[in-house]
């Protein structure tokens, strides 16, 4: 799990082109909206869009988004009970 | 006479940066190679103004080289009535190199920039700007109406005072797909801006003369002409 | 507004089909324009419901200039102009090309032509340069001889608006006798895929200012508007009194909460016209269908006409969300509803979201001559702009 938390703060860094932020910045527990990242809607379907290319996970709600969008962890346990294995059988 | 005047002036492109107060000034040599090969990225806020712009990277080409000339503009904000800014933008080519790249990314924060007036909110938003706006994309050989539609908000009221920029950012990939004879006044990466007022007496205004957005953004920044 | 610029003649190619007629009857029944088209099929956007322009009218523009097929943007707009030429007065034919000028209004021109040269397919001459908004405003302005000025506006969904704008200010600065203002935009792979990666689509189609409307619903088609002066063309019965725009300031896509950039934008309008909030009749509204949008203008005019909301009405539902062209489209819509003594209903709301003003009207009012109109237009970047129309002699 652990493992996962980090490589979503990189890929969230890289999606959202956070620039001035560093993986080690993050706080696991915080929220990732509405605080001092200054995420927006845009960056929500971003996340999205993240989610469906990088791990096989298609969000269709809202509700849905903001639940897994609550923290970093939050976001790493939705992914760790959503995943789908990769075409070769893999998981991703 | 009451004309409006020309406040301040800025100018940026593949060579250097400018405005009225501090001249033209040339890139160093690796920064003006990276911006030659298209890697606009290589530029960052920093460079120019000490601090990191937040979310700069997000911006797409245009609305950098934009948001950076109207910050080279060095406006005293505290002294306009920001809510009768006005802003008017004039660019040939818009968001075209942003427009290929959404085709190619289908990123929604992409999409955002594929409209040429995207970098009006962009320059509102950072300087609390709320007058009216105005974006026009003059064909081949036209230009110029930036300046005449903030010189009739001037006289007419309606703003108390105006930005206008001229701005292109297109990368050599997509020019290869668009319809222009060679024209190095519009391909690349630049932008010409000038804060129009009614006059204040300051001894840093100019007279509006005739020419269009980029010649006389040029001029006043001291840009020695293109070969 | 001294020498308030006159709407002479109006042209139309929209989902209801060619010219005004179709409109006007959609208009009187309230019917929509939408329908689920299968232009994409294969694609996966979150909604095929829109409002195309029907194929037929579409093939019967390409027969008429082969040389274009490939080049809808063109040919839509070039429709549009040509019926409001023909639907002028004799008064125009008075007037040399030198004084007949073009405001181009649009979001996105020819940008299926783009796609079409991004993928490696053929592409001809005129498609391509019309990937171009200025050049689509050069070619336009050329085949309709209109050697006056010329200018293309592109400030997303108000463009239509500042473009009206744009050409009542050369009329009355008297640089230019008649102004064509024309707005187009298609409904494209490209548009349709933003929207959708914005999930702002209404996969149903939208449902302006409905309890449960959940978005907006895209639609193509091109809009032009005769402008010139009173005394060139005193049969004319309406005017653009006055106008008006402004920046959110807030955030690029979502319109401020509480609807004070729009209602800046009216404001200055009504200024301009030197106008009361009390004596509009009607307002035509942006009304897109987004939970945001219809919530945050219903709060606009709420603010600026306080307890006398006019009522108002959106024709998103009726033609889809027309961007560039949707500014001159909507004022049409307008302008012919003035002319049959109705007040347009908003196709396709079913429910009043009891968030938004009661003064929305679901169905037509008829029996009523508007004396003063109010069109509003919200777009992306916080752009907003408006423009008040008013029956001569008012």
């Amino acid at each position: 799990m652990e493992s996962l938390i980090q490589e979503l703060k990189t890929k969230i860094i890289e999606a959202l082109h956070l620039d001035t932020v560093k993986p080690s910045d993050f706080k696991e527990e915080e929220p990732l909206f509405g605080t001092g990242l200054g995420l927006d809607s845009i960056d929500a379907l971003e996340l999205v869009v993240m989610l469906e290319r990088d791990y096989g996970i298609v969000i269709q709600e809202r509700e849905v988004a903001e639940k897994a969008f609550a923290s970093v962890r939050a976001l790493g346990e939705f992914v760790l009970n959503q995943r789908k294995p990769c075409s070769d059988g893999t998981q991703s | 006479m009451n004309d409006p005047v020309i406040r301040t002036a800025s100018c940026l492109g593949l060579d250097g940066y400018g405005n009225d107060r501090i001249g033209w000034r040339e890139w160093p040599p690796e920064l003006r190679a990276a911006l030659q090969r298209d890697e606009w990225e290589t530029l960052k806020w920093s460079h120019l103004f000490g601090s990191d712009a937040p979310r700069f990277s997000r911006l797409d080409g245009l609305s950098r080289v934009g948001l950076m000339a109207v910050e080279l503009l060095e406006v005293d904000w505290s002294r306009l009535q920001r809510e009768r800014v006005g802003v008017c933008v004039e660019t040939r080519l818009g968001s075209l190199a942003t427009d290929v790249r959404f085709l190619e990314t289908l990123s929604p924060s992409v999409f955002t920039y594929t409209l040429p007036s995207t970098v009006i909110g962009e320059i509102c938003i950072r300087h609390r700007l709320k007058g009216p706006v105005l974006c026009l994309l003059p064909s081949q050989g036209a230009g110029g109406r930036a300046i005449e539609a903030a010189v009739e908000w001037l006289r007419q009221g309606e703003a108390a005072a105006c930005v206008c920029l001229a701005c292109e950012a297109v990368d050599k990939k997509v020019a290869g797909f668009l319809p222009l004879a060679d024209d190095p006044a519009v391909r690349g990466w630049q932008a010409g801006a000038l804060l129009l007022s009614r006059p204040t007496g300051s001894r840093r205004e100019s007279p509006l003369g005739a020419g269009t957005l980029r010649d006389l953004a040029r001029r006043l920044c001291g840009r020695p002409a293109e070969r | 507004m001294e020498s308030a610029p006159v709407i002479a003649s109006c042209g139309a190619v929209t989902a209801l089909g060619l010219g005004l007629e179709p409109l006007e009857r959609a208009l009187r029944e309230n019917t929509s324009g939408l329908r689920a088209g299968n232009r994409f099929a294969g694609k996966r956007h979150q909604s095929n419901v829109a409002g195309y322009v029907p194929e037929v009218v579409l093939d019967e523009l390409r027969a008429t200039k082969p040389s274009h097929a490939d080049a809808p943007a063109f040919l839509l707009a070039e429709s549009a102009l040509r019926q409001a030429e023909q639907g002028a007065g004799d008064w125009l034919k008075a007037v040399p090309p030198a004084r007949r000028g073009l405001v181009l209004s649009t979001t996105k021109a020819d940008v299926a032509a783009l796609e079409r040269l991004v993928g490696g397919h053929s592409c001809s001459v005129p498609a391509r340069r019309h990937v171009l908004p200025g050049l689509l405003a050069t070619d336009l302005a050329e085949a309709r001889g209109l050697c006056g000025p010329v200018e293309c506006v592109s400030v997303a969904c108000v463009s239509g608006l500042l473009a009206l704008q744009l050409g009542a200010r050369w009329i009355q600065r008297g640089i230019a006798d008649a102004v064509f203002v024309v707005g187009v935009d298609l409904v494209t792979d490209f548009v349709m895929s933003g929207f959708t990666t914005l999930k702002s689509l209404d996969p149903e189609g939208c449902r302006p200012f409905d309890r449960t409307r959940t978005g907006l619903s895209l639609g193509e088609g091109a809009g032009a508007i005769l402008l010139t002066r009173q005394t060139r063309a005193p049969s004319a019965t309406l005017n653009i009194a006055g106008w008006g725009s402004s920046n959110d300031a807030n955030h690029l896509t979502g319109p401020s909460r509480d609807g004070s950039g729009l209602a800046l934008a009216i404001m200055r309008a009504l200024e301009s016209a030197a106008t009361a909030p009390e004596v509009i009749d009607y307002v035509n509204a942006h009304g897109t269908g987004t939970p945001y949008n219809d919530a945050m203008e219903s709060l606009a005019l709420q603010s600026v006409f306080g307890e006398r909301v006019p009522p108002f009405s959106s024709s998103k539902g009726l033609l889809g969300h027309t961007l560039g062209a949707a500014g001159v489209l909507e004022t049409m819509v307008c302008v012919i509803a003035a002319a049959r003594g109705l007040l347009p209903g908003t196709p396709r709301l079913r429910e009043r979201d009891p968030a938004v003003s009661a003064a929305v009207l679901a169905e037509p009012r008829a029996g009523v001559i508007p004396g003063r109109m109010l069109k509003i237009n919200a777009g992306f970047g916080g752009t907003n702009a408006a423009l008040v129309l008013a029956r001569k002699g008012l």
